[in-house]
């Protein structure tokens, strides 16, 4: 049974799961515990193996978890319950949930709480610009199209008002300032002052 | 019972007002209080009624809570998603525990999670057995009080029985898929 056993282990520490140790060979009950013992430990390498191998390939829902009390397995099958728990937050914040944070994961948990408030921060930021542009937008369209105006003092007539009437027609530093809240600063082109005061030029 | 508590029911009330009763020392105390009235509590209930009974009544215990819970410190008019990442939050706040949503199948309501560094079980010695039923009815309670649907919570992996993470199932009560 030593023999085999020793056999058994080479295999193992090559990384192989080996088969189980006959346990008709054994020549005492202490050779018989020996060889219970070492194979659950091949049986629970088999369990951890067969657990880790698709885990490492990203398949984290559809793997069969190891049987309670194999040891061997516990950090591997903590590190899947974080797996699945990043997997299900990532799915939240691609949904817009933005509340999501990750506890206590050392450097992922940093870089992730901070990537969804950076996340949250540039769709806030975004949505203000998109606010602004579509105002601006709106604003623009006030100033398309075809203005009626005065060809003598150029006001401007206003939209569907009376052009009989002269209240109907507006000064066109107001129309264009209640529009666009373009402000107007005046003064005079030299045409014009040399129209208005050639005596004095 | 004759005495005039046995008729009394648990609610927030019954917790009283800590700052007013404790200026000093505060709202925290150390897990070993907590794990001293659990297992000391536990036992004298196995002494009297048996491990089954003893463990169900120490889920009764965690769903009464659980709601009282859910009722008292979370907003439960929140979407899903959110109020699990708040309930996250207040139980790692309260250092209650560190909660971490797994799977959640709202169609179905069935939802897998993991509590670590929890006050009941983590850090045991291996015994084999799960002993988070209080914790099983207080995540019963908390989704009972917040979708309005009675819960049927199992812990499938425990600390205790060698898993270093307690992870529980909760399907609707009825759910044919229950354990």
């Amino acid at each position: 049974m030593i023999k085999d056993a020793h056999a058994k282990l080479s295999i193992l520490l090559q990384g192989k799961v080996p088969d189980t140790i006959g346990l008709e060979n054994c020549a005492s009950e202490d050779e018989h515990k020996l060889a219970t013992l070492l194979n659950d430990l091949f049986a629970y390498m088999q369990e951890v193996h067969a657990f880790i191998v698709p885990l490492s390939q990203g398949n984290i829902s559809n793997i069969s978890l190891p049987q309670p009390r194999n040891f061997l397995s516990s950090p591997f099958k903590e590190l899947h319950s974080r797996l699945m728990h990043l997997t299900w937050q990532a799915s939240q914040v691609a949904k817009g949930d933005y509340s999501q944070r990750i506890d206590f994961m050392g450097d992922f948990s940093n870089a992730f709480n901070k990537m969804i408030a950076s996340l949250d921060q540039n769709e806030k930021e975004l949505k203000i610009k998109i606010a602004e542009l579509e105002a601006s937008l709106s604003r623009i369209s006030q100033l398309e199209g075809i203005l009626p105006i005065c060809s003598h003092c150029k006001r401007i007539r206003l939209e569907g008002a009376d052009p009989q009437q002269q209240e109907s027609w507006e000064v066109i530093e107001n129309y264009i300032t209640a529009k666009t809240k373009t402000m107007f600063s005046h003064g005079l082109c030299p045409e014009c002052v040399k129209t208005l005061y050639n005596d004095f030029t | 019972m004759s005495t005039s508590q046995s008729t009394r029911t648990f609610s927030w009330q019954n917790l009283g007002d800590l700052e007013l009763g404790r200026p000093n020392l505060g709202p925290m105390a150390p897990v070993l209080a907590y794990r001293l009235m659990q297992f000391s509590l536990w036992d004298a209930l196995i002494g009297e009624f048996g491990q089954e009974k003893a463990n169900d009544i120490f889920r009764r215990a965690g769903h009464m809570a659980g709601r009282e819970f859910c009722q008292n410190l979370l907003d439960k008019n929140l979407p899903f998603s959110e109020f699990i990442a708040q309930l996250q939050k207040i139980l790692k706040d309260q250092l209650i525990g560190l909660m971490r949503m797994e799977k959640v199948e709202l169609d179905t309501m069935q939802f897998t999670l993991t509590i670590a560094e929890d006050l009941d079980c983590s850090g045991l010695p291996c015994t084999d057995e799960v002993v988070c039923q209080y914790d099983e009815g207080f995540i019963a309670g908390i989704l009972e009080e917040y979708t309005g649907k009675v819960f049927h919570v199992v812990e499938i992996d425990c600390w205790a029985s060698g898993d270093r993470v307690c992870r529980f199932s909760a399907r609707l009560l009825g759910d044919a898929s229950c354990d």
